[in-house]
């Protein structure tokens, strides 16, 4: 035990040095009055949460994360069915397809996605040869737009922990579950969703956190009339230098965002359980 | 191979037996602040290896945001971070006020003859200047005539805007707010006209982002610098500058020795060789694109000046004005455009 210890203290300190002491100071910074941080007092949290317009930034955050863990879900779940049933061979390649996308850098990805989706972008191309519209559709600077590419973007987040778990599920506990007369769907909701429900979670919770922090793809590709926290977050600190401001901004985010990821932990939890419940009927 | 190891260890230590000022040319170091990015490879690959040529200085370089180089500074309690800043007119007049800057003597500087009297004062010199006007596909849309067109078709319909965070963005929304009736310190009616206008507008984006939208086709026309207009048309995007008819905008990017600094010598050297013909000529050429401020070098096409002695007449704004009003005018640009 004491080696065990020893052996996570650099990481541990590590952590202590260069994560909490931050966040601490972080918090410290939010308790100033005024600009220039010379007296401590609440006035930069009333004027944030005394606002109605951040409670709708703060809305529009979480709600952009939801929207993406949705898709992603939608999306990813049947390829990660399709990964159970394949053969080893075919699990590499689509585990190679899944990682690729993480071999670029975030930025690379998302100015790529204002080429597709632009007006005269391929997705745009694509239409109007095709006749489905006569003017170009608008994707770039729309929320539509925003969480088709952070699907795309945030994917293997998902994915990866799906697929741990997915290969694990004993293909005998399908068998049995179809032998005692459980349709496909069945089988599906009541048996490998259930067991599948950790790596889901922490899927959803690495999306939903990467989501909405995702300061470069929201602002490059959603543009300035969706206000999301980390675009306000940068303003207040670089442009504005609004360093007490920006710390209560900060810790906003980080707060609601946890929170929703609590949600989604617990919500994972409860579907696990649900799998040794027994069943009847 | 262990017998070139010795004899090189042996050069080494004959190397270290000599005389100092045979040894090396190296005559110290200067530490300057610079823009992450264009700027920082601008130097390092062209002013970093001149000054080591020219004066024997190394040069070494510290990436840093103008906020951050005013927060850095103001953090280090007089051991100053860095020997130079490297600023924007808003963040020049923060630094000023702050007492961050040593008195700036261009007497010392080679180049100063050749420097615009209007780049030159007792706190620093300009090092490279910023156009801004109005940059337009031509073939989607006519030349606007000025910052007035904008809000008509067929330009609004096609106009990407962005916001106060940038200078270039802060200055062409003043110039539109003047046309409206507002001023320097009154941007009031540029944000009326802008939200009326805004269900036709095609974009508002940040500032990173408006190149991308401009070579998509997302947007044809927006308010810019001339750096971005050459580097779009260098990569073959259709786009040309037009000079608004209320003329256009001028500042310049400065440089300052940092208070306290203990390479003021040096720090001259390097703000001398950043100013001079050579490393001015160098910074105009793509892909860097800079606006010279240096009167030797000959100014490229596409520069909406004959000379640097026609910037005088271009509009010029007072950031110790600008200065205070700016965060609460972001904010607001934030509220009135947001969906």
């Amino acid at each position: 035990m004491r080696l065990a210890w020893g052996l996570v203290a650099p990481l541990g300190l590590a952590y202590a040095a260069f994560f909490l002491a931050p966040l601490l100071i972080l918090g410290v910074v939010s308790f100033y009055q005024d600009e220039a941080m010379t007296e401590f007092g609440t006035a930069q949290w009333r004027r944030f949460l005394l606002d109605q317009f951040h409670w709708k930034v703060i809305g529009d955050t979480l709600l952009l994360g939801l929207k993406t863990v949705a898709a992603t879900l939608l999306l990813g779940l049947p390829l990660a069915l399709v990964y159970r049933a394949a053969s080893a061979r075919w699990q590499r390649v689509l585990l190679f397809i899944v990682v690729m996308p993480l071999l670029t850098s975030v930025v690379v990805r998302t100015f790529a996605w204002i080429v597709i989706l632009g007006r005269e972008g391929l997705v745009n191309r694509l239409v109007l040869d095709l006749g489905l519209a006569a003017e170009p559709l608008r994707l770039l600077q729309t929320e539509l737009g925003l969480v088709i590419s952070l699907t795309q973007i945030e994917m293997p987040l998902l994915l990866l922990p799906v697929l741990a778990v997915m290969v694990r599920i004993d293909p005998n506990v399908l068998d049995a579950s179809a032998s005692l007369g459980a349709s496909r769907w069945r089988t599906l909701f009541r048996v490998i969703l259930p067991l599948a429900a950790p790596g889901i979670a922490a899927g959803c919770a690495l999306v939903f956190a990467s989501a909405t922090t995702a300061f470069i793809s929201q602002s490059v590709i959603g543009g300035s009339r969706l206000v999301y926290l980390p675009a306000m977050i940068w303003q207040q600190a670089m442009v504005v230098a609004h360093w007490p401001f920006a710390a209560t901004a900060a810790i906003s985010l980080l707060l609601s965002v946890s929170a929703v990821i609590a949600v989604i932990a617990t919500a994972g939890r409860i579907a696990a359980g649900r799998v040794e419940a027994p069943t009847h009927g | 191979m262990s017998m070139n190891r010795r004899r090189a260890l042996f050069g080494a230590a004959s190397l270290l037996a000599l005389p100092a000022p045979l040894r090396a040319q190296t005559r110290g170091s200067v530490t300057t602040a610079i823009y992450p990015g264009a700027w920082e490879e601008a130097f390092r690959d062209h002013v970093a290896p001149f000054l080591k040529r020219q004066s024997g200085v190394d040069l070494e370089m510290q990436p840093l945001f103008a906020v951050d180089q005013i927060a850095k500074f103001s953090a280090s309690r007089g051991v100053p971070p860095f020997d130079v800043f490297v600023l924007d007119p808003g963040p020049r007049i923060t630094g000023i006020e702050r007492g961050m800057f040593d008195k700036f003597d261009a007497s010392r500087l080679s180049n100063q003859a050749l420097l615009p009297s209007m780049l030159v004062d007792g706190w620093g010199v300009g090092c490279a200047a910023q156009v801004v006007g109005i940059a337009y596909n031509p073939k989607r849309v006519p030349k606007p005539s000025g910052y007035a067109d904008l809000f008509k078709e067929p330009w609004v319909s096609k106009l990407g805007l962005t916001g106060f965070g940038t200078t270039f963005g802060t200055v062409s929304l003043i110039e539109i707010a003047k046309i409206f009736g507002g001023s320097e310190v009154n941007i009031e009616p540029a944000l009326v006209e802008l939200k009326k206008a805004l269900p036709k507008i095609a974009a508002v984006g940040a500032p990173a982002a408006m190149p991308g939208l401009f070579q998509q086709g997302q947007c044809a026309v927006m308010y810019t610098n001339t750096q971005t207009v050459t580097t779009l048309k260098d990569r073959g995007v259709d786009i040309e500058f037009a000079v608004p008819e209320t003329g256009a905008s001028a500042f310049f990017t400065t440089m300052h020795i940092a208070k306290g600094s203990e390479n003021v010598a040096n720090a001259y050297k390097y703000i001398d060789t950043t100013v001079g013909r050579d490393i001015q000529t160098a910074l105009q050429k793509p892909p860097y694109n800079f606006v010279p401020v240096n009167k030797d070098v000959p100014l490229l096409s596409g520069l909406p000046m004959k000379s640097l002695d026609d910037m005088t007449k271009f509009v010029t704004h007072d950031w110790a004005k600008i200065n205070p009003l700016r965060a609460a005018w972001i904010e607001k640009f934030n509220r009135e455009m947001a969906k």
